[in-house]
């Protein structure tokens, strides 16, 4: 029995490390891909209201619903980094100590949180900028630009979380 | 009320309507126009055009432009989250209605003609009920408080026959309706330009009353409470010379509406000023909600900004109607583009 329970110990403390990644990965899709969905649907509705009077502006007002997507990738992009790195998407098994796993999962925050938050804030400023378009179309390059702003932050942490994992020795 | 994110499609919906509002270019264009045909001709060319074919005869604008009123507010009505808001910005149109069909009844009792051609659809209860109502003297389904207020009114006209006064309590009710509504919807800015169209109609009141020369005694019960500034604050300009209005008042936004009272020369013509400077104050009192993508207090906004507009076009066509100069014209037109 105490054989049985010693291996169980020693398989979980062998895996718990990888799984901790994983979770950490997880939450950093899940987060950002929830931001995105609700920045967009911030900005559907803006688009929609223009579009039931002005169906022209499709074209225009779909840039601009694109832009709060992007944090959905970048947290995808962020989650395949990581469970890459733990050997879970092929190549040679790797061992990952609780310790770092804990170091990924950590990595992944910042992706997991601020694109959350930029997208939901970059879907209202979509919407501000759709109400500009739908009064000044002229002004489309202006209008992308500010909403645009708001991405630099989701982009500054998926770099941070790149170069931490990437500090993790395996 | 809603939550103001719902307001989303609401605001941009709104936003993109605001585009189809008459501009000063459009004004301008009727305002050259040689008569009322040729200004109709323009009208012609904008949202008005499908009510101006109904039209009977050229005098007959005013129901085009109540139709496209009342399209807009049943459009918007549709959409708008909070129904509220619209109620809110038609029940003056209500309290309108009640006060023509007492003025007929008692035009009629005294062997007058019933003025029903001045009713208006645009009120939240249809004329014909408010009709069926005060003919069959049954009240209990009149909204707005005007179930006990009606029978109020006929019982005082039989007593002191005072159409001023009678006007004045339905005044003091339908603003005292509004403040409850807008209340009921927990919105700062919506109950803020209910105060602000109480501060317009009692220094409206105001000037009037000096017009009239009814003294001062009198006064304080033409004007509402629940108003921006206080009627205190009002009553005390009524001993200061109308020159120092906007000084005394420097401290409220009004100050920049009274600015007009410092050139009399024709008090007739100051009122027109003060009242045309008085309906851009109420549009200013929410005009900051215009930036948000998410504001209830566009939806007010938006529709006064309407109003507005089917004032000016009105001003123009009985101007042209009555041959007006251009410049007079152009001198009563309220501000509408957004």
């Amino acid at each position: 029995m105490d054989q049985v329970v010693a291996t169980l110990l020693n398989t979980m403390s062998e895996q718990l490390g990888a799984m901790i990644a994983v979770l950490g990965a997880g939450i950093a899709a899940g987060f950002a891909g929830s931001g995105s969905a609700i920045g967009i649907a911030i900005a559907d509705e803006a688009a929609a209201g223009v579009m039931t009077e002005d169906p022209g502006k499709f074209g225009l007002a779909l840039l601009l619903l694109a832009l709060p997507g992007t944090q959905g990738i970048y947290g995808l992009l962020a989650a395949f980094f990581a469970i890459l790195k733990v050997g879970l998407l092929g190549g040679a098994a790797v061992k990952v100590t609780i310790w770092q796993g804990i170091g990924i999962f950590g990595s992944l925050m910042p992706i997991a949180i601020a694109c959350y938050y930029s997208a939901v804030a970059q879907g209202k400023a979509s919407a501000g900028a759709i109400l500009l378009i739908s009064k000044r179309p002229e002004e489309i390059g202006k209008a992308v630009i500010l909403p645009a702003m708001v991405e630099t932050y989701a982009v500054l942490a998926l770099l941070l979380s790149i170069i931490l994992m990437n500090s993790i020795k395996l | 009320m809603a939550q103001a994110e719902s307001y989303g499609y609401t605001v941009a919906r709104l936003r993109a309507m605001e585009n189809r509002l008459l501009d000063s270019g459009a004004f301008q264009r009727m305002l050259d126009a040689e008569d009322l045909q040729g200004a109709l001709k323009v009208l012609n060319e904008t949202c008005y055009s499908s009510w101006l074919v109904e039209m009977k005869n050229e005098g007959a604008f005013d129901g085009a432009i109540e139709a496209e009123l009342n399209y807009v507010y049943r459009e918007i009505g549709q959409f708008v989250p909070d129904k509220a808001l619209v109620t809110l910005c038609k029940m003056p149109y209500d309290f309108h209605n009640i006060k023509v069909l007492l003025k007929s009844s008692f035009l009629q009792k005294s062997g007058g003609a019933r003025r029903w051609d001045l009713l208006t659809r645009l009120g939240n209860v249809s004329p014909e009920f408010l009709i069926e109502s005060l003919e069959s003297e049954d009240y209990r389904l009149l909204p707005f408080g005007l179930r006990s207020a009606v029978p109020q009114c006929l019982a005082q006209w039989e007593q002191f026959h005072d159409i001023l006064e009678i006007e004045r309590q339905l005044d003091d009710l339908l603003f005292s309706e509004m403040l409850k509504l807008a209340a009921k919807l927990e919105r700062k800015g919506v109950v803020e330009w209910v105060r602000g169209r109480i501060d317009a109609e009692n220094v409206r009141n105001l000037l009037r009353l000096r017009r009239m020369q009814v003294e001062n005694t009198r006064i304080a019960g033409f004007l509402h409470e629940g108003g921006i500034i206080s009627v205190e604050r009002l009553l005390s300009l009524t001993g200061e010379p109308l020159e120092s209005w906007g000084r005394l008042l420097a401290y409220t936004d009004l100050t920049g509406a009274l600015s007009e009272l410092q050139e009399i020369a024709d008090f007739d013509r100051l009122i027109v000023d003060v009242e045309k400077s008085l309906d851009d104050y109420v549009l200013r009192v929410v005009e900051q909600t215009r930036f948000s993508s998410t504001s209830p207090e566009y939806v007010l906004y938006y529709l006064w900004l309407k109003e507005m507009e089917a004032k000016n076009v009105r001003i123009i066509l009985v101007g042209k109607a009555n041959g007006a100069s251009r410049d007079v014209l152009r001198g009563l037109l309220r501000h509408v583009s957004g």
